[in-house]
């Protein structure tokens, strides 16, 4: 039993192995951008919105309100990163449903690439947004004797968001496996069920999380004012 | 459990990639879209205002323009109503003036008739009355009026010489003037009586058709006149007074 889909390779292309996780964070980002065009493909002032767009605007104005509401502000930049966090991890979670597919998140690779990725992104939106000099500030804060401890706590962000979100998916996918083979007809539906539960919730931590982090870097003094994008 | 660092390394590239396509096909798309129909909700937002303030001012406008022909029609009507009043004003005064012309023309009409009338009737009676009496004295008496005038006048003559010729002074002549002509012994009755009053003057008879019956003797500046005339303006005086109660009970009664 392979407890990472890292561990299962699915074919070679030009000699490098492609694994599970790869293989299916390629599908799920097609699923996505196929999606997205799909849907803002005849996206025109002068066109009504059909359904299809009206969902991918909720979708969309209910994360920037999320990220609003924790930031302060409307930040486009903020809503491509923490959106883009959520609907990969969350559709990731959500096609657990689907039979054979093996969700990209429950790859310590995937999370700790994620983390990895906020960790960086967490600096760098400090730096555009308070020059080096005021984001570096930061870590003296509240005296320079907090120094090691801020810069431990930055990187125990990281690892505290790639081992919740990896131990979540692949412990709901490993307890799945288990009781089917206690229960092959009754426990991997309610697994299933819970996992759609678990995997959405895991998603919005994810996200939130993320923007909870980027914003406290990017915190002014007087952070209470709107940007625009 | 275990970190491959290649497939770490790939799925940060994925997750960069995916974050690129979905800002180009999705979140831009979408905000966009979103940013220009509130842009156009905007837009339209401010027509309808801008439409708002267009029809409120029309409808000032027009309720301008109403009260202003309101006032114009009521102006128009007061003007119409004071030309109807001056207009009657005018005919009244018009039709009251003819009608005070009418009732002076004819009044001097009916003046006019009753004077041509009273004329007529003092001519008939002056002729019935004289008439009457020289049948009442043709009759009565054989004797003519004239005749009978100048032996009255030959008698009441004499008394009166001294007062004639102070006034006549040193006439030439002496002057009998009658309606119609005198008899011949009438004449020489007369003629011999005024020249033993007047012996310088000679005596000369004349007949004048609107002169009352009687005599009219002139000597100079003198004239002593002895006709009918102050009976017939006794009658003529008589006949008036009737006519003018029976003319003012026709004239009230055209009056009224």
């Amino acid at each position: 039993m392979n407890l990472s889909p890292d561990q299962s390779i699915m074919f070679e292309a030009w000699g490098i192995p492609i694994n599970a996780t790869i293989l299916y964070t390629w599908v799920v980002m097609a699923f996505l951008t196929g999606a997205a065009i799909l849907i803002t493909r005849n996206l025109r002032p002068d066109v009504p919105p059909n359904r299809w767009r009206t969902m991918l605007e909720v979708i969309v104005q209910g994360i920037q309100s999320q990220i609003e509401d924790v930031a302060g502000r409307r930040d486009r930049h903020l809503l491509y990163f923490a959106g883009t966090l959520f609907l990969f991890v969350a559709v990731s979670n959500l096609l657990l449903v689907i039979p054979g597919f093996e969700p990209p998140t429950a790859s310590l690779s995937t999370t700790t690439a994620l983390a990895l990725s906020v960790l960086i992104a967490v600096p760098l939106f400090g730096i555009t947004r308070r020059g080096l000099g005021g984001y570096l500030k930061t870590y003296l804060e509240p005296s320079f004797i907090m120094l090691p401890f801020n810069i431990i706590s930055e990187f125990s962000r990281g690892i505290s968001l790639a081992i919740r979100l990896y131990g979540n998916i692949m412990s709901g996918a490993v307890i799945a496996a288990i009781l089917l083979g206690v229960a092959p007809f009754f426990f991997p539906v309610v697994m299933d069920v819970l996992g759609l539960l678990t995997g959405l919730i895991q998603a919005y931590i994810f996200a939130i999380l993320a923007t909870v982090y980027i914003s406290s870097a990017t915190a002014t003094p007087n952070t209470t004012e709107k940007e625009n994008p | 459990m275990s970190i491959d660092w290649i497939t770490v390394a790939a799925q940060i590239a994925n997750f960069l990639l995916l974050m690129w396509l979905l800002r180009r096909f999705l979140y831009r798309p979408i905000l966009d879209g979103i940013d220009a129909r509130e842009v156009e909700i905007s837009d339209r937002m401010q027509e309808a205002v801008h439409a708002k303030e267009q029809a409120q001012a029309e409808k000032q406008s027009y309720l301008d323009k109403v009260q202003a022909l309101n006032v114009a029609q009521s102006e128009m009507t007061e003007t119409i109503r004071r030309s109807a009043e001056e207009q009657r004003d005018v005919l009244l005064a018009e039709t009251q003036k003819r009608l005070q012309q009418e009732n002076a023309t004819w009044k001097a009409h009916l003046d006019d008739e009753t004077h041509k009338y009273t004329a007529k009737m003092h001519r008939a009676g002056a002729e019935a009355l004289l008439s009457l009496t020289r049948k009442a004295l043709n009759d009565l008496a054989d004797e003519t009026l004239e005749t009978r005038v100048a032996h009255h006048l030959i008698q009441q003559i004499t008394p009166m010489v001294p007062d004639l010729k102070r006034a006549a002074g040193q006439a030439a002549q002496a002057v009998i003037i009658s309606q119609s002509a005198l008899p011949a012994a009438v004449k020489d009755e007369l003629t011999t009586e005024l020249q033993k009053a007047f012996p310088q003057s000679v005596v000369r008879f004349e007949t004048d058709e609107t002169q009352a019956p009687g005599l009219v003797l002139r000597v100079g500046g003198a004239q002593l006149a002895w006709t009918v005339e102050s009976y017939i303006d006794g009658l003529s005086a008589l006949i008036d007074e009737q006519l003018a109660s029976g003319g003012d009970l026709k004239v009230k009664s055209h009056e009224q």
